[in-house]
C-alpha cells in the first residue's frame, strides 16, 4: 500500500513527521519550568523548533501574545498541509477543521446571547474553524434560523439536521446544540475514516472511539444537578465509541459519579483512568487523565506509516503542547509556581 | 598545570615568528595552543571586541551546564535582541516604501558602552517616529479609501436608481428626504421600499448575496457593480477589489438584519441620497474633500520618505554595530567568573603565530577603558585534540575546501591540499584532454579570476554560481591543464593540428591512392622518416587511421596505470612524513615499509615493464624483438602472480630479459611476505611496549601524575618523553588492535589491485570524451560543412554550427567537465588520500566579526 500512498500523500506525511520532530521533549519542559520570567521562556523557546517566532514582539511579553503566536504557527503549518493535500486527504483534513467550526459557532452564539459585540468575539475564534458566513451568525435567533440562514451553506449542515427547532436560543439549548453537533460530527468522521479503510481506519477509529467515549462520560458527569433529562442526555452520546451500545445504555441510567465509575470499570483502559484520578490536591483530575490518554493514543499514531492519522495526531499533540506552554507561561507570569509541573509531557 | 611544563617555547621575537611562518605553509595545519585569559570585568567588553576584530581566537564554552537564560550577560543579549527587532521593523518599513538600503562603506567598530546607550536611544526615537508616521498614514489612507469608495457608490448607484425610477418614480420622490444617522436613505414609498448602499470585497459577494436571500426569503433586491479601480488596503498595502452594491428591501425589521449581515461580511455602508441632484451635490463635496486629502497625503508621504531616507543612511551601520555587540556578549557568556569576582576567565584556542596579535588586542582592550591592571594570557598544556587551522588565501582556499569536504585533517597531519593544487587539475586534464574544450574552460576561469573583485562584490545568492565562483582558480588550472593534455593528445574539438609536420610520408603513387579506399603505412619501411619523431604529442596522421582507437586505447590505458601507480606510491610515501612528525618512527618500519615494498615490487614493476617493452621492441628489429613478439604486459603480470607460463610464438621469447622469471618469483615471494609483516608488526610492537611500560610504571606507582586535568585521547600527539603520562587514558584492548590491523591489511592489499584498476577511469573518460566530441563533429557540424548548394549551404552551416556549439558547451564542456571533475575528486579522496590521510580533525572556528557579518548577510 505504501507506494500508492506516497504518490499523493507521501510528501505531506514526510512533512508532518518532520514537524512532529519539533515537538518539545521532556528535557525542554524541564528547562522551561526553570524560567524566572517570560523573557527567559522566550529565550529558551528560541533554541527549539519555534525559533524566532517571538522575535518581533516588543517587550514586555504577555501570555496572550505567546498563546496567539503559538497558535498562529500551528495554523500556518496545518494550512500549508491542507493546501497541498488532494482527495481523500483533503476531506480528511477538512473533517479535522469541522470541530473548530463547531466551537466557533457556539462561541459566537453564546457571545451574542450575552450581548457582546461581534467584533470582540471574532478574535477569540479559532482560525482553523472560520468560514465565510461566520461573522454574520448573530442574525439568527432560533436554531431553525441558524440553519436556514447561516449553516446551510457550510459543511456542518448535515450535522445540524437533528437540532432544528423553533425554540429560542438559550444557554441550555446552545449546550444541547453543541453536543448534538459534536455527536453527529464524530460519528460522521468515524464513518469516513472507516470508509477509508487500511491503517488510517485502524489508527483513527481508535482515537475517535476514545474521543466519543470521553464525551459521553463528561456529558454524564456534567449533567448531574442540571435540568437535563436522562432521555435527552442519552441522545447526546456519540455512538461510535467502545462503550456503544451497552456502556452508553448504562451511562444513561447513571445518577452520580460513583455509578459512572462503576460503568467505566467494565472497560480496562477507562477503569485505569478513573482509578488514577481524584480531586484531592496532588492528584490528577479526571480531565488531565483523559488528556494524558489522548496524548498516548496520538503518539501511537506515529508508530505506523502510510496513513492519515499522523495529521490528526500532530495537530492534537501540538495543541496539547500549546496548552502546556501557555500553562507554564501563566505560572511564570503569575509567580505561582506550585502547580507549574501540571503540564502533560508528550515525548 | 599552567606553569608546569611548557615544552614548546612560545615565539616572541619577530624573527622567530617569521621563521615559523616560512616553515609552515599549507604543508600541515598550524600549531595551535590552548590559552587561558584573565580579563578585568570592566575591560572584558572592549577586549573581546578587539579580539573579534583580529579574528584569531576560538573561545571554548566554560559554562556548558548552564542554561542559555541563566548566563551572566543574558540581559545585555536581550537588549541587543530588542534593538535588532527595532532595526528589523525599520527595515520592513523601508522595504515597504521601496527605499534602497545602501551597504555602508567602512565597517564600524563595536560600540563602546556609552555609545550603546546613545544607539538605543536613537533606535527608540526612530522607531517611535516611524510608527507614528505610519499610524498617521494609515488613518489618512483609511479616510481616503472611504471617500473613494463613497465616490464610487455615488457614481455607480446612478444606474440602479434610474432603473428603480422606472418602476417607482413617484414613491421615491416623496420620501427621499428621510435619511438617518447611520447613513442610509430609507425610501418608504410604495410598500415601504428602503435601501442600503455600500461596498464589499469582491470575493465575498456570492456568499453575501446568498445570505441576504436566505434571511429575507428572497425579499431583498440586490444590485451590484464592480469597481473598476483597484484600491489599497491602508494597513497591509495589499490591493483590494471591491464591488458596489445597493440592497432594496421592505420594512424596518429586515433593515436591521441586513445591517447585521453587512457587518458580518465586512461591508462598509455609505450614506447615499436617493435623489439625483442631492447625489450630485454630495459627489461634488466628496470630490473637493478628496482633493484636499490628496494634498495632505502627498505631504505626509514626502515627510515620511525624507525620514526614511535619512534613516536608510544610518541603518546598515547600526545593524552591524548591534550584531557585533551581540556577538561580544555571546562570547562573554562563554567566560567563567573567578571566585573572587575580580576577573573573567576565558579559555581559547590560539594559533601560535597569532599569539602576539592576541596579546596586543588584550592590552588595547584594557587601555581603551583605562584599566590599571592588565589582562593576562597564559598558555596551558593540554592533551585534548586541537582544532585544525589552515591559513588559506583566495588561491588555495578552493583546493583546501575540496580536501575538507572529505574530512578535516587531524591536527597537524600532512595536508594533501598542497599537492592537490597540481595533481587535481592534471588528472582532470588527462580525462578532459581537448585543446578547444580546455580553452573554453580556461577562458571561463580566466574571466572569473580577472574580474574577481567586481564579481565578488556582487553578493549573489545563486548557489550554483557561488560554487563556480568559489572554485574559480580550480577551473582556471583545470582549463590550462586540459589545454596541455589536449595539445599532447593533439585534439582540438576532435581534430588534430599538423603543427610540426607529420613524420610519415606517403610513398604510394596517385593512381593507387585514388583506387584504394584503405592503404597501409608500414613503420618498418621508409613510410616513417628515419630517426625523426613528431616532437610533441601525437602525430596528426593518426587522425586518419582506422586503427586510431586501438592505438590510443593501448596508449592511454598504459598512461593511466603509470600515473596511477606513481600517484599511489607518492601517497604511501606521504605517510612517512606523518609517522616522522608524530614521533612514531617505528611505524615507518612496521607499516610504511611493507606497504611500499608490496606496491613497488608488484605494481611499479609492472610499470617498469611497460617502459621496458616500449624501449625493447621496435618495428625495425628482428625477432625476438620484433613487434609481433612483444608480450602483453597484463598477461605477463597475471602469469607472474599465478606462477604460470604461456607458450611464446614461434621465434619469440616469453620473457623480455634473462632471469626475468626468477626475479618475478622473488618479487612475488617478498610481496607475499609483506602481508604478515603488515598484519602482525604493529600489534606485536604495541603488545611489547605495553608490557615494558607496565613494568616501568609499576615501579613508581605512587606518583601518577596528579596534575593531569584532562585525559589524553590521542596518544600519537604525545611526545615519547611524555609517554608515562599517557597512561591516564584507557587502552584499546589488544584484540581490537589485532582486528583493526587485519582490516587495514586486507584493505590495503585489496586496494592496491582495485585502486590501480580504478585509475583506468583516466583512460575510460578520456576515450569517452574524445569519442563523444568526434561523434558530435561528424554527426552535426560535418552535415553543415558537406552541403555544397550555394543557397542552402550557408544556411545549413549556420544552423549546424549553432547546434554544434550548443552541444559542445552543454554536453562536452559542462556535463563531461562535471563528470571528469567528480572522477578526479574520487581519485584523490579514495585512491590517493586513503594511503596516508586520517581526516579526523575539526575546524578551527575563530571568533571573528568578519565571519559573523558575512554569515548573517546570507
Amino acid at each position: 500500500m505504501g507506494f500508492m500512498f506516497n504518490i499523493d500523500a507521501g510528501y505531506l506525511e514526510g512533512l508532518c513527521r518532520g514537524f512532529k520532530c519539533g515537538i518539545l521533549k521532556q528535557s525542554d519542559y524541564l528547562n522551561l519550568v526553570q524560567c524566572e520570567t517570560l523573557e527567559d521562556l522566550k529565550l529558551h523557546l528560541q533554541g527549539t523548533d519555534y525559533g524566532q517566532f517571538l522575535a518581533n514582539e516588543p517587550s514586555p511579553l504577555a501570555v496572550s501574545v505567546i498563546d496567539d503566536k503559538l497558535r498562529e504557527k500551528l495554523v500556518i503549518e496545518f494550512q500549508h498541509m491542507r493546501n497541498h493535500a488532494v482527495e481523500p486527504l483533503s476531506t480528511f483534513l477538512d473533517f479535522i477543521t469541522y470541530s473548530y467550526m463547531i466551537d466557533n459557532i457556539i462561541l459566537l452564539i453564546t457571545g451574542t446571547l450575552h450581548q457582546r459585540p461581534i467584533s470582540e468575539l471574532i478574535p477569540k475564534c479559532h482560525p482553523l474553524g472560520s468560514f465565510e458566513q461566520m461573522e454574520a451568525i448573530h442574525v439568527a435567533a432560533t436554531p431553525a434560523e441558524l440553519y436556514n440562514a447561516v449553516l446551510v451553506d457550510t459543511p456542518l449542515a448535515p450535522f445540524f439536521v437533528d437540532c432544528i427547532s423553533e425554540q429560542d436560543l438559550d444557554e441550555m439549548n446552545i449546550e444541547i446544540i453543541r453536543n448534538t453537533l459534536y455527536k453527529a460530527y464524530l460519528e460522521a468522521f468515524y464513518d469516513f475514516c472507516k470508509g477509508l479503510g487500511g491503517t488510517t481506519a485502524d489508527v483513527m477509529c481508535e482515537i475517535l472511539a476514545f474521543e466519543a467515549d470521553r464525551r459521553a462520560i463528561i456529558i454524564t458527569i456534567n449533567s448531574f444537578g442540571t435540568e437535563l433529562s436522562k432521555d435527552d442526555r442519552q441522545k447526546l452520546y456519540p455512538r461510535c465509541g467502545k462503550m456503544f451500545p451497552d456502556g452508553l445504555a448504562a451511562l444513561a441510567r447513571a445518577d452520580d459519579y460513583e455509578q459512572v465509575k462503576a460503568v467505566a470499570e467494565y472497560y480496562a483502559e477507562y477503569a485505569a483512568l478513573f482509578d488514577g484520578s481524584g480531586n484531592n490536591p496532588g492528584d490528577k483530575t479526571l480531565e488531565d487523565k483523559f488528556f494524558e490518554h489522548e496524548v498516548k493514543l496520538n503518539v501511537y499514531a506515529f508508530m505506523q506509516q502510510f496513513h492519515f492519522g499522523v495529521f490528526y495526531s500532530y495537530l492534537k499533540l501540538k495543541e496539547q503542547e500549546c496548552r502546556n506552554i501557555v500553562w507554564i507561561a501563566e505560572c511564570v507570569a503569575q509567580k505561582h509556581r506550585a502547580k507549574i509541573d501540571n503540564y502533560i509531557p508528550i515525548f | 598545570m599552567a606553569n608546569k611544563t611548557q615544552y614548546r617555547q612560545i615565539p616572541t621575537s619577530e624573527s622567530q615568528i617569521k621563521k615559523r611562518a616560512k616553515m609552515n605553509p599549507l604543508f600541515r595545519s598550524e600549531e595551535i595552543t590552548l590559552c587561558q585569559m584573565f580579563i578585568q570585568p570592566e575591560a572584558a567588553y572592549t577586549s573581546v571586541s578587539e579580539l573579534g576584530e583580529t579574528g584569531a581566537v576560538q573561545f571554548r564554552d566554560l559554562n556548558t551546564e548552564v542554561n542559555a537564560f541563566q548566563r551572566k550577560f543574558v540581559s545585555e543579549v536581550r537588549r541587543c535582541d530588542e534593538m535588532q527587532r527595532k532595526i528589523r521593523y525599520v527595515e520592513a518599513e523601508l522595504k515597504k516604501d521601496g527605499v534602497k538600503i545602501r551597504d555602508c562603506q567602512e565597517v564600524p567598530r563595536a560600540p563602546n558602552p556609552r555609545e550603546i546607550i546613545d544607539l538605543e536611544a536613537k533606535l527608540e526615537k526612530t522607531e517611535n517616529e516611524i510608527m507614528e508616521l505610519s499610524q498617521n498614514a494609515i488613518n489618512l489612507k483609511t479616510n481616503y479609501l472611504e471617500l473613494i469608495e463613497l465616490r464610487h457608490v455615488l457614481k455607480k448607484t446612478q444606474g440602479f436608481f434610474y432603473d428603480e425610477n422606472v418602476i417607482s418614480t413617484e414613491a421615491m420622490r416623496n420620501n427621499m428626504t428621510q435619511e438617518d444617522a447611520t447613513g442610509q436613505g430609507a425610501n418608504q414609498g410604495r410598500g415601504r421600499l428602503g435601501f442600503i448602499a455600500g461596498t464589499i470585497q469582491r470575493e465575498r459577494v456570492p456568499a453575501f448575496e446568498r445570505m441576504l436571500w436566505r434571511i429575507s426569503r428572497g425579499n431583498v433586491f440586490l444590485r451590484q457593480a464592480e469597481m473598476d479601480e483597484t484600491l489599497e488596503d491602508p494597513e497591509t498595502g495589499n490591493t483590494l477589489y471591491k464591488t458596489v452594491f445597493v440592497a432594496f428591501f421592505q420594512g424596518e425589521e429586515l433593515k436591521n438584519r441586513i445591517k447585521k449581515v453587512c457587518t458580518g461580511f465586512h461591508a462598509s455602508l455609505y450614506p447615499c441620497p436617493s435623489a439625483n441632484d442631492e447625489r450630485e451635490e454630495m459627489l461634488k463635496g466628496v470630490l473637493t474633500r478628496l482633493e484636499d486629502l490628496n494634498m495632505v497625503l502627498n505631504q505626509t508621504q514626502d515627510h515620511r520618505s525624507r525620514v526614511l531616507h535619512n534613516v536608510s543612511k544610518e541603518l546598515p551601520r547600526w545593524s552591524i554595530m548591534v550584531k557585533k555587540m551581540k556577538a561580544i556578549y555571546h562570547t562573554m557568556n562563554l567566560f567563567n567568573m573567578d571566585v573572587t569576582k575580580k576577573c573573567l576567565i576565558g579559555e581559547c584556542w590560539v594559533p601560535v603565530l597569532d599569539l602576539h596579535k592576541v596579546q596586543k588586542a588584550l592590552s588595547d582592550g584594557s587601555a581603551a577603558v583605562g584599566s590599571t591592571i592588565p589582562s593576562f594570557l597564559n598558555v596551558i598544556e593540554t592533551n585534548e585534540t586541537k582544532p585544525t587551522f589552515n591559513r588559506t588565501n583566495k588561491f588555495t582556499r578552493g583546493f583546501q575546501n575540496l580536501i575538507d569536504a572529505y574530512g578535516v585533517a587531524s591536527y597537524q597531519e600532512v595536508n594533501p591540499a598542497l599537492y592537490t593544487i597540481i595533481t587535481f587539475p592534471f588528472l582532470f586534464g588527462i580525462m578532459f584532454g581537448d585543446l578547444g574544450h580546455g580553452f573554453i574552460m580556461f577562458a571561463f576561469g580566466f574571466w572569473m579570476v580577472s574580474g574577481e573583485r567586481k564579481l565578488g562584490a556582487k553578493k549573489s545568492n545563486n548557489e550554483i554560481w557561488n560554487i563556480f565562483f568559489g572554485g574559480r582558480y580550480i577551473i582556471l588550472l583545470m582549463g590550462i591543464f586540459s589545454m596541455y593534455t589536449g595539445f599532447t593528445y593533439n585534439d582540438v574539438f576532435s581534430k588534430s593540428m599538423n603543427i610540426f609536420g607529420s613524420k610519415w610520408r606517403i610513398n604510394y603513387n596517385e593512381s593507387t591512392i585514388m583506387s584504394n579506399p584503405l592503404l597501409q603505412l608500414d613503420p618498418s619501411s621508409n613510410d616513417l622518416m628515419e630517426g625523426e619523431i613528431y616532437p610533441w604529442g601525437l602525430d596528426p596522421i593518426w587522425q586518419l587511421g582506422t586503427n586510431k582507437i586501438i592505438f590510443l586505447n593501448s596508449y592511454k590505458m598504459k598512461l593511466s596505470i603509470i600515473f596511477g601507480v606513481v600517484h599511489m606510491i607518492f601517497g604511501v610515501c606521504m605517510s612517512t612524513v606523518n609517522h616522522n612528525f608524530f614521533r612514531r618512527r617505528v611505524y615507518i618500519l612496521l607499516e610504511f615499509l611493507p606497504q611500499i615494498i608490496f606496491l613497488v615490487l608488484l605494481f611499479a614493476y609492472m610499470v617498469f615493464m611497460m617502459f621496458f617493452k616500449w624501449v625493447l621492441y621496435n618495428p625495425k628489429a628482428i625477432p625476438p624483438h620484433s613487434p609481433g613478439c612483444a608480450p602483453s604486459v597484463l598477461i605477463m603480470f597475471i602469469n607472474m602472480m599465478l606462477f604460470k607460463k604461456s607458450p611464446p610464438l614461434h621465434g619469440c621469447n616469453e620473457y623480455m630479459f634473462t632471469d626475468q622469471e626468477l626475479l618475478q618469483k622473488i618479487f612475488v615471494f617478498i610481496g607475499l611476505l609483506c602481508i604478515p609483516w603488515m598484519l602482525l608488526g604493529k600489534p606485536l610492537y604495541i603488545m611489547c611496549t605495553r608490557k615494558n611500560n607496565n613494568k616501568v610504571h609499576n615501579g613508581h606507582n605512587g606518583d601518577v601524575n596528579q596534575a593531569m586535568e584532562m585525559t589524553p585521547e590521542t596518544p600519537e600527539e604525545l611526545a615519547p618523553a611524555a609517554h608515562s603520562e599517557s597512561h591516564g587514558h584507557e587502552e584499546e584492548p589488544l584484540s581490537e588492535i589485532f582486528i583493526h590491523q587485519a582490516i587495514h591489511t586486507i584493505e590495503y592489499v585489496l586496494s592496491t589491485v582495485s585502486h590501480t584498476a580504478s585509475y583506468l577511469r583516466l583512460w575510460a573518460l578520456s576515450l569517452a570524451h574524445a569519442q563523444l566530441s568526434e561523434v558530435l563533429w561528424n554527426m552535426v557540424l560535418a552535415l553543415g560543412l558537406k552541403s555544397d548548394d550555394p543557397i542552402k549551404g550557408p544556411i545549413m552551416i549556420t544552423i549546424m554550427f549553432a547546434a554544434w556549439a550548443c552541444f559542445t558547451l552543454a554536453i562536452l564542456v559542462m556535463m563531461e567537465g562535471l563528470s571528469a571533475f567528480l572522477h578526479t575528486l574520487r581519485l584523490h579522496w579514495v585512491e590517493f588520500m586513503s594511503k596516508f590521510y586520517e581526516g579526523l580533525g575539526y575546524v578551527f572556528q575563530p571568533f571573528s566579526f568578519k565571519l559573523i557579518l558575512d554569515e548573517t548577510d546570507e
